[in-house]
């Protein structure tokens, strides 16, 4: 199983952010780590080669600094990376990372390829899919599972409110990995070490520029979200507060 | 039922040979690691027919990220950087270099300024600088020089063969609370190391498990520390020139403590402020966190402030113990850097630039070791001559006695210095003995039940959320973050004594001098006073206060599993 | 001719998605806004009687686009039918709910009618004639206003409560359906779902839930929790907690919201006994209501709180558990 794992850096979960002077973007001087969901996906593909052998491949767009992210997924197993690094990837939509991706692998034959739930910074759960639309290929989203099968795959989707599906699908596929399926195993000294010398394969912007194009959509601006909070305090005895909070919560909040 | 983490047994262990283990990746460590680069790579060029190879050579870097759990004010002075790295300053991320100081004595509501700043505080020459980011900065040169620094690993245990040491074991990873083994359970590799540098900081666990061992202090002073508790603020422009120096004593500390503030004007309108407190406080109701807060609500500080924003908050112990505290620093396959031999000039209120120049020292030490295959103590030693024999001994022996001269109180301190600073150091007698911090703590009983004098110094802050701020919130800014499910990294060698004995004599401290509120007694009926010790690991921020102050001495802090911890960007 | 908002709305499992009564409703702000004709469609298998549902809406128009090969669902199938409509009809703008079986099929219809989607919007401005489109980011750090910089149609996902389902206003008179047939050829569709089934979930998701009843430190002891379960049960919402509480071991480690735990945005979140450490705040401050029971008056959770209950949560919390049971027993 040749194995594609999309990968992400995303400013650090608890980082403090701040705007840059267009306040379209953050200021760029905050810590990355790799966009969790990634590393859940990262996960999945390392259990699947062990399943079924083969080789899983990571692969990122952004500044050099995103090469950390391949760095660590080497450390954890993975055989070799594609960076496609230049500053200007932190841009683009999903639309045109997933067109950069799609032409960096032109030459690649994958049978599966993983992306994360979604990023921890956009939160867009697009680039997966759209992958999927530009290669061609089947896909399936939030899956919790994979199995071989004599036809390809049997995968295990998540549905909201306790919900599943199982779900048999051709191969080459894109699925987009759910968080949380598997512990995340840790990088060992032996794995750091090996990394090193995993080959890492850089593309420059040049490289996919015929296949991408401007933006679709735009950040028109970034922003803190005000909180316009009136606290009303609900007073009297026991009976009487329970009686007006569950007014309010059947008339004014329709929760009940 | 608390569960201390120590390493799993019966399990099979990855061996990994190694020349040399600097553990710890900070100002010392990486100092080292960049020496012994250097002098290899001139060796290799000089003898391409027998190089030496740098492919077993490791940093072992407890944090996630190089830099992230270093935490200082800081100034750097740049002399040995400059014999590092000639020409440094264009390129390392300094903040700006220091243009005016002042000192200033301070009581509740006024200041007084020193009309001449004492020679040991004078800063010109020096850089504000963050030294999470100037160690971000140096790892950085020196994994260009191709030494592997291994981040999210720490030593937690020294590997021994009599009285030789022979490697760094790993910490175990996918440990759960319990002790037990997680299904992503990874055991810690044994490093044999022919040379194992310690780098760790002050108080560093591998250090005192070295120590210990060898009983290495028994000629030495007691090493004594202090807390420095720091915030990073967003202040309006204006307010602070960069390169701005600010130092002060007296409020709110009384007499029987000793301790000072810094304030350093950073670049961007960023303010490094803080407060260190001796740990050798009488009361143990004081909580250091709340003197930071008491010493924010004096005008001059409050001034600075307003309208300012917090955006960090760290807390790390530092040795104040001098020349006469450290113990011997090279042995069998041993050598001790920096903080944690105790390398800070405490008069300066300076230890990076000493912490660099004892890693060079180190480097240059293991580079000969490396050379003739000899890790010996007497190989390794010379590490011990050369430091005697380098501007680290000048600059500490003029200060060898004086933080002991506080011992008596502030009055005391000053009459002490002054005397030390006219005869070369020496004061009343060449060497001025030390009683450890903890000892120095007293009894409830023998305090008065308000605290005297003291009481504004006592408990936990309240915080008015935009000035001063609670422990917990001002924890919330130190971005730290543990893996929740792992036993406690807090070793406590008896709990009976926290629920029996130190609830009534010392009415249990821990919960004061903790920054990160790790400790808590917690109501429980079962217990002949009504209350248990409860941790809460996760928010430990790695200051290493719990294992210098307890009264009882029955804190032992190891590192938890590695890549937890603070977050001190920009600190 | 004016410019058509279309909103696609949900069905599953035999019935609609009651999410995409709000999708209605931001489609009927929008057009307010705008002044833009407001249609909908419905697709499936078979989707008359809920055609007839949306069309009681005030809406211009309904779709009822069907084919057996639209059930199951697979996003093969629904892309390629969507993709003859909005061709046949050219809206402007295409609005949907953001769940989970629209995030797995709209991206790869924009794509392969080469536009793009905005999703998981909270909202939306209409400013000098643009429109904008709100969304969080950084997990609700910030908020950005986006923009389409393409033709159209335009595509935009809203989040499960950002509009009020109740708000989408009925029409005078239903509005006329229009039967589509969905042309979608054989080997369109690859993918070969099974039946859907439900299972216990091994851990508990509270970022699903609508309803969240948190406890802290005020709760004082193990055994007293029983007494919050009864009013999470009478709520029909889940029980969490803050982080000391399920340090003791009181809840287990998946009921802990905060920033060691899960950071969680329902409908309603009652904090009892919670004091509101900044800890716990960051894990829950984007609920959309707040309301809080606790002693002390000064408790920082009152500065994020709608309503404030100053008091003993053990008076509080029978006779409010009482109450909710009798309402919910009379509906």
């Amino acid at each position: 199983m040749k194995i594609l794992v999309c990968m992400k850096q995303v400013p650090q979960k608890d980082a403090p952010l701040k705007l840059n002077e267009t306040a379209a973007w953050i200021r760029e001087d905050v810590s990355y780590e790799v966009n969790e969901p990634d590393a859940f996906a990262l996960e999945e593909a390392l259990r699947q080669r062990e399943k079924h052998t083969g080789e899983v491949v990571v692969i990122t767009s952004g500044p050099p600094r995103s090469q950390q992210v391949l760095r660590e997924a080497l450390a954890k197993g993975a055989d070799r990376a594609i960076h496609l690094e230049d500053n200007a990837f932190v841009g683009f939509d999903a639309y045109n990372t997933a067109k950069a991706f799609a032409a960096a692998i032109k030459d690649e034959k994958f049978d599966l390829i993983f992306t994360g739930l979604q990023s921890d910074d956009y939160g867009y759960a697009q680039t997966g899919v759209i992958l999927a639309e530009l290669l061609g290929w089947p896909h399936a989203t939030i899956i919790m599972q994979i199995e071989k099968t004599d036809g390809g795959i049997r995968v295990k989707r998540e549905l909201e409110a306790g919900f599943f599906q199982f779900v048999d699908m051709p191969l080459p596929a894109v699925l987009t990995i759910q968080s949380g399926i598997n512990k995340l195993r840790y990088a060992t000294l032996i794995g750091i070490k090996q990394a090193k010398n995993k080959p890492i394969r850089k593309v420059g912007l040049a490289e996919v520029q015929s296949a991408i194009g401007e933006n679709l959509q735009k950040i028109e601006r970034l922003y803190v979200p005000q909180k316009t909070k009136r606290t009303e305090h609900i007073e009297g005895t026991p009976n009487e507060i329970a009686k007006k909070l569950v007014d309010k919560l059947r008339n004014e909040l329709r929760v009940l | 039922m608390l569960i201390f983490r120590k390493p799993i047994e019966g399990v099979e262990r990855p061996q990994m040979p190694a020349d040399v283990v600097i553990v710890g990746g900070g100002p010392a460590g990486m100092a080292c690691a960049l020496r012994l680069s250097q002098l290899i790579a001139a060796h290799n060029a000089a003898h391409p027919d027998s190089p030496l190879s740098k492919e077993n050579i490791y940093v072992l870097e407890k944090a996630r990220e190089i830099g992230q759990h270093c935490l200082s004010g800081a100034l750097l002075d740049p002399r040995s950087m400059r014999e590092l790295l000639p020409g440094f300053e264009k390129e390392a991320p300094l903040d700006a270099e220091v243009t005016k100081e002042a000192v200033y004595f301070l009581t509740e509501k006024s200041k007084f300024k020193l009309p001449i700043t004492p020679p040991p505080l004078r800063d010109h020459g020096n850089h504000v600088i963050s030294l999470n980011r100037f160690v971000k900065w140096l790892g950085g040169k020196v994994e260009e020089t191709g030494i592997t620094i291994f981040t999210g690993f720490a030593g937690s245990e020294l590997l021994f063969d009599g009285d030789r040491v022979t490697g760094v074991r790993t910490d175990d990873k996918g440990v759960d609370k319990e002790g037990h083994q997680k299904s992503n359970f990874e055991p810690g590799y044994d490093l044999n190391a022919k040379i194992v540098i310690l780098a760790e900081g002050p108080r560093g666990s591998l250090t005192k498990q070295l120590i210990n061992k060898f009983d290495l202090a028994k000629n030495a002073n007691p090493q004594t520390y202090g807390v420095g508790m720091k915030e990073l603020w967003e202040v309006p422009s204006g307010r602070i020139a960069p390169g701005e120096v600010i130092y002060t004593m007296g409020w709110p500390l009384t007499t029987k403590e000793y301790g000072g503030a810094w304030i350093y004007g950073g670049k961007d309108n960023v303010v490094s402020l803080g407060f260190v407190t001796g740990l050798d406080y009488p009361d143990p109701r004081l909580d250091p966190q709340h003197v930071l807060q008491d010493f924010k609500k004096h005008p001059l500080v409050a001034k600075l402030l307003e309208g300012g924003k917090m955006i960090r908050y760290g807390a790390k112990s530092m040795p104040y113990g001098g020349w006469w505290a450290i113990p011997p620093v090279a042995g069998n396959g041993w050598m001790i850097l920096g903080d944690a031999a105790g390398f800070l000039n405490s008069a300066r209120l300076k230890g990076i630039h000493l912490a660099i120049k004892s890693g060079m020292l180190a480097a240059e030490t293991a580079f000969e070791a490396l050379k003739k295959d000899d890790a010996s103590a007497a190989m390794l030693g010379e590490f011990q001559k050369k430091v005697e024999a380098s501007w680290i001994k000048d600059e500490l022996w003029k200060v060898r006695n004086m933080h002991q001269g506080f011992e008596h109180g502030f009055y005391a301190g000053m009459f002490h210095t002054a005397l030390q600073m006219v005869t070369g150091g020496r004061g009343l007698r060449n060497r001025y003995p030390a009683r450890a911090g903890y000892e120095q703590m007293r009894k409830l009983a023998d305090l008065p039940a308000d605290g005297g004098a003291e009481a504004h110094l006592l408990g936990p802050a309240k915080g008015d959320g935009k000035l001063t701020f609670d422990k917990l919130t001002d924890l919330y800014h130190s971005g730290t973050k543990h893996e929740e499910d792992q036993p406690s990294h807090l070793v406590i060698d008896d709990t009976n004594i926290c629920n029996t004995r130190c609830v009534k004599e010392f009415g249990s401290p821990c919960q004061n001098f903790c920054p990160a509120n790790v400790y808590e007694m917690v109501d429980d009926a079962t217990q002949p006073n009504g209350k248990r010790i409860s941790l809460n690991p996760s928010n430990c921020v790695h200051c290493k206060t719990c294992d210098i102050a307890d009264p009882y001495q029955i804190i032992t802090w190891v590192p938890p599993e590695g890549g937890g911890g603070p977050n001190y960007d920009g600190m | 001719m004016p410019d058509t908002i279309l909103v696609v709305v949900e069905q599953r499992e035999g019935k609609l998605n009651r999410v995409s009564w709000e999708t209605i409703a931001a489609g009927q702000a929008i057009a307010a806004a705008t002044g833009w004709t407001l249609e909908a469609a419905v697709v499936g298998g078979s989707v008359s009687a809920f055609a007839a549902e949306v069309a009681a809406k005030k809406v211009a128009k309904v779709y009822a686009v069907e084919s057996p090969k639209l059930e199951p669902y697979t996003p093969d199938a629904f892309a390629a039918a969507l993709k003859q409509l909005l061709t046949a009809k050219q809206p402007k703008l295409v609005l949907m709910p953001h769940t989970y079986q629209v995030r797995d099929f709209v991206p790869k219809l924009a794509t392969a009618m080469g536009r793009t989607v905005i999703s998981d919007c909270i909202g939306f401005k209409h400013e000098n004639g643009k429109l904008l489109f709100t969304r969080q980011m950084f997990q609700g750090k910030l908020a950005a206003d986006v923009s389409f910089a393409s033709d159209a149609p335009w595509f935009a996902t809203f989040q499960n409560g950002a509009f009020r389902g109740d708000k989408a206003v009925a029409g005078p008179s239903p509005a006329p359906v229009e039967k589509v047939a969905a042309d979608i050829a054989d080997g369109v569709i690859r993918n070969k779902p099974q039946e859907v089934f439900k299972e216990a979930k091994q851990a508990v998701d509270l970022t699903q839930a609508e309803i969240i009843v948190s406890v802290g430190r005020g709760i004082k002891e193990q055994k007293n929790i029983e007494l919050v379960k009864q009013l999470a049960e009478a709520l029909g919402g889940e029980l969490a907690a803050s982080r000391p509480i399920c340090d003791s071991g009181w809840l287990p480690m998946d009921r802990q919201i905060g920033s060691s735990g899960q950071t969680v945005a329902p409908k309603l979140y009652l904090a009892l006994g919670i004091s509101g450490a900044i800890q716990h705040i960051v894990g829950m401050k984007g609920s959309r209501t707040i309301i809080a029971v606790n002693k002390d008056s000064e408790a920082p959770i009152f500065e994020i709180a709608d309503f404030a209950i100053v008091g003993n949560l053990f008076d509080i919390v029978p006779p409010l558990t009482e109450e909710v049971k009798k309402v919910k027993a009379g509906s």
